[in-house]
């Protein structure tokens, strides 16, 4: 199952590290990767999509628990993310 | 007031009063600043050891436990302490030194990358990079340590951080937002429990965390409902209680984990149904419907879907669930199981019995002593056949299972509750990890008692070989063990060495009244087991209880 999240967090130089070694260790493999940083904002925007067949739900409660973590969203499932791609 | 002062001036402001470390190159300037700071340092002989100790201040108190090493060594020997507090969910700040700003990342003398090592064994970390980020740091580090579901918090401070001027903070006034209850689905969980005709308490290490053990019990008491719980929760509910069964999972009683197959309701409060508790997950408590209370959101579904959960503080959900409840024929039941599977203590022979010499001891220990633990057999058998007044009172490695564990953890204990005694229950194997700690109870003449069960074997390991390796007893032969009254001699404690049954009541007369330190050394058989034993992968109403 591929899911698409939507992860805003404060910024920090670690974050990314702390987040895709929470994906790694919860059993979800990262398929593609976009973050961007908001200087102004100090904030981390990122754009993730992950496989597993692990719920996705194992997942994005764990990544609310991090640290700065301001948001976590679940966009989009399997089916939608093949039919945009 | 350089970096390093106001580092011991925070944790002043954090209520610190007593610190475990080992000191070196890089947080030279921190020890530089305790010297005559204000806040008590217990030298330990190992980072591994301070670690532990500040786990054992933390546990037998409630407060946070605070470390201190130095860089690259001194870190990574952290570590496994910090894993450990991790999965025990104990409150611990870590303080590390690291090499000076301009050093980092050039390889340079004890220089790792602490930081990057900190991610998976620790709830958060800090690296500081300014002198600005020290007091916000600090602060951080303690909230963070406390709150929600506790955890460790490394901070890792560079030398010129450290060496430098510092910036005025002061302490922010937390607002905390109290959140309201979730009247719905309390009304929701009473309603179930009313209906429940074999309702079952699991009781985990969350209780004790919250400080919830009297709303537990006040819960069991009125309700009088059945009871179990994990190793982190021993203690939570009087041993007593008459429809306590003790511990549940792969060497839980049987009553315990006969109950929790037939239950129609299971109420978890702050467990996590970790696999030494399940057995075979797919068929633990198969006909239950469950409702877990815990702080923690993410442990929520994460093993088992439950059918009704309450995400909030236990001090405020227990009492809010309290019912009474018409369940007499289930109480006979698990009333008939206690007595039909008691421990027994019929032992032939004159060799000593561990499991009954452990009854003994907790019979004649003083009113809330503390129990710390090492791990393996010995910890089993400690938490089946003794008991203890309050959880904070039963100290043993549950989550990660650290070797090693109790002697340190017990001079935590010891330092944070100078008028309790406090008891080490370890074993050959395990006592050798952490040996080098009996230097910190003699440099602190600390009046800890130390029972050292040995059987010349890594026991548990060796009873997995006998039972699941066909008797290929790999690696797990100690018959080479050092002569530990000798050694503990060596650190001027003093102590004595008994084999049989007949040596037992006036070796635990001296161990219990002598005025410091002791060592009992109890040889057991190397054929002794733990029982009952769920086998891997199997339910856990297919205990084993006997090697035939």
């Amino acid at each position: 199952m591929k899911s698409l999240l939507i992860i805003e967090a404060q910024k920090s130089p670690e974050f990314l590290e702390r987040l895709l070694r929470v994906c790694r260790h919860r059993g979800f493999t990262v398929d593609s990767i976009n973050a961007e940083t908001a200087n102004i904002k100090q904030s981390t925007h990122v754009t993730l999509t992950v496989c597993s067949d692990r719920d996705i739900s194992l997942l994005t409660k764990q990544i609310e628990k991090i640290v700065g973590v301001t948001q976590v969203a679940t966009l989009q499932q399997e089916q939608n993310i093949k039919a945009t791609a | 007031m350089n970096g390093a002062n106001f580092v011991v001036q925070a944790l002043k402001e954090q209520n610190v009063s007593q610190v475990f470390g080992y000191p070196g190159g890089a947080i030279m300037p921190l020890y530089d600043a305790l010297f005559d700071g204000g806040v008590n340092h217990l030298l330990c002989r190992h980072e591994q050891g301070a670690a532990m100790a500040a786990i054992g201040y933390a546990r037998s108190t409630g407060k946070v436990g605070v470390c201190i090493a130095t860089s690259g060594p001194g870190a990574t020997n952290l570590i496994t302490g910090l894993a450990d507090a991790l999965l025990d969910s104990v409150p611990i700040v870590a303080i590390t030194g690291q090499v000076p700003t301009y050093l980092i990342g050039t390889d340079a003398f004890q220089e790792i990358d602490v930081l990057g090592l900190s991610l998976a064994c620790t709830k958060h970390s800090f690296m500081v990079s300014s002198a600005e980020e020290l007091g916000p740091i600090i602060e951080q580090a303690f909230e963070i340590a406390s709150s929600g579901r506790p955890g460790p918090v490394l901070i890792d401070i560079p030398k010129d951080i450290q060496i430098g001027p510092s910036v005025t903070h002061h302490l922010a006034k937390l607002v905390k937002t109290e959140k309201s209850i979730d009247h719905k689905a309390i009304e929701q969980a009473k309603s179930m429990l009313q209906v429940a005709q074999k309702p079952l308490l699991y009781i985990g290490g969350g209780v004790g965390m919250a400080g919830a053990v009297k709303e537990l019990r006040d819960l069991i008491k009125y309700s009088k409902i059945p009871s179990v719980c994990t190793l982190k929760a021993i203690g939570c509910v009087p041993h007593d209680s008459p429809f306590f069964m003790g511990m549940v999972g792969m060497h839980g009683s049987k009553a315990s984990n006969l109950a929790i197959q037939e239950c129609d309701l299971l109420i978890a409060v702050g467990a996590r149904f970790d696999d030494r508790v399940t057995g075979k997950l797919d068929e633990f408590a198969e006909n239950a419907k469950v409702i877990h209370l815990d702080i923690d959101t993410a442990e929520i579904d994460k093993l088992r879907q439950v059918t009704l959960s309450i995400t909030d503080d236990l001090k405020k959900v227990l009492p809010a669930i309290n019912t009474k409840l018409s369940i007499t024929s289930w109480q006979k039941h698990i009333a008939k199981m206690k007595i039909d599977y008691a421990n027994r203590y019929d032992h032939p022979g004159d060799p000593i019995f561990a499991p009954a010499l452990l009854r003994q001891l907790a019979e004649l220990m003083p009113a809330n002593t503390v129990i710390c633990s090492d791990v393996g057999q010995h910890q089993m058998w400690v938490a089946q056949h003794m008991f203890v007044d309050f959880p904070e009172n039963h100290i043993s490695s549950s989550g990660l299972g650290t070797m090693g564990f109790g002697v340190p953890a017990a001079v935590g204990a010891q330092v944070a509750r100078p008028d309790n005694m406090v008891i080490a229950v370890s074993g050959d194997g395990s006592f050798m990890m952490n040996v080098q700690e009996l230097g910190t109870i003699k440099r602190k003449q600390l009046p800890i008692k130390i029972l050292l069960i040995d059987n010349q074997r890594l026991g548990m390991v060796r009873q997995w070989q006998k039972l699941f390796f066909n008797g290929r007893y790999s690696e797990t032969v100690l018959t080479d063990n050092p002569d530990f009254v000798t050694l503990a001699s060596a650190f001027d404690i003093p102590g004595e060495s008994i084999k049989s049954k007949s040596q037992i009541d006036q070796a635990l007369q001296r161990f219990l009244n002598s005025d410091g330190a002791y060592l009992l050394h109890v040889s057991i058989s190397e054929e002794e087991n733990v029982w009952p034993l769920v086998p891997p992968g199997a339910p856990n109403d297919k205990m084993m209880e006997s090697v035939e």
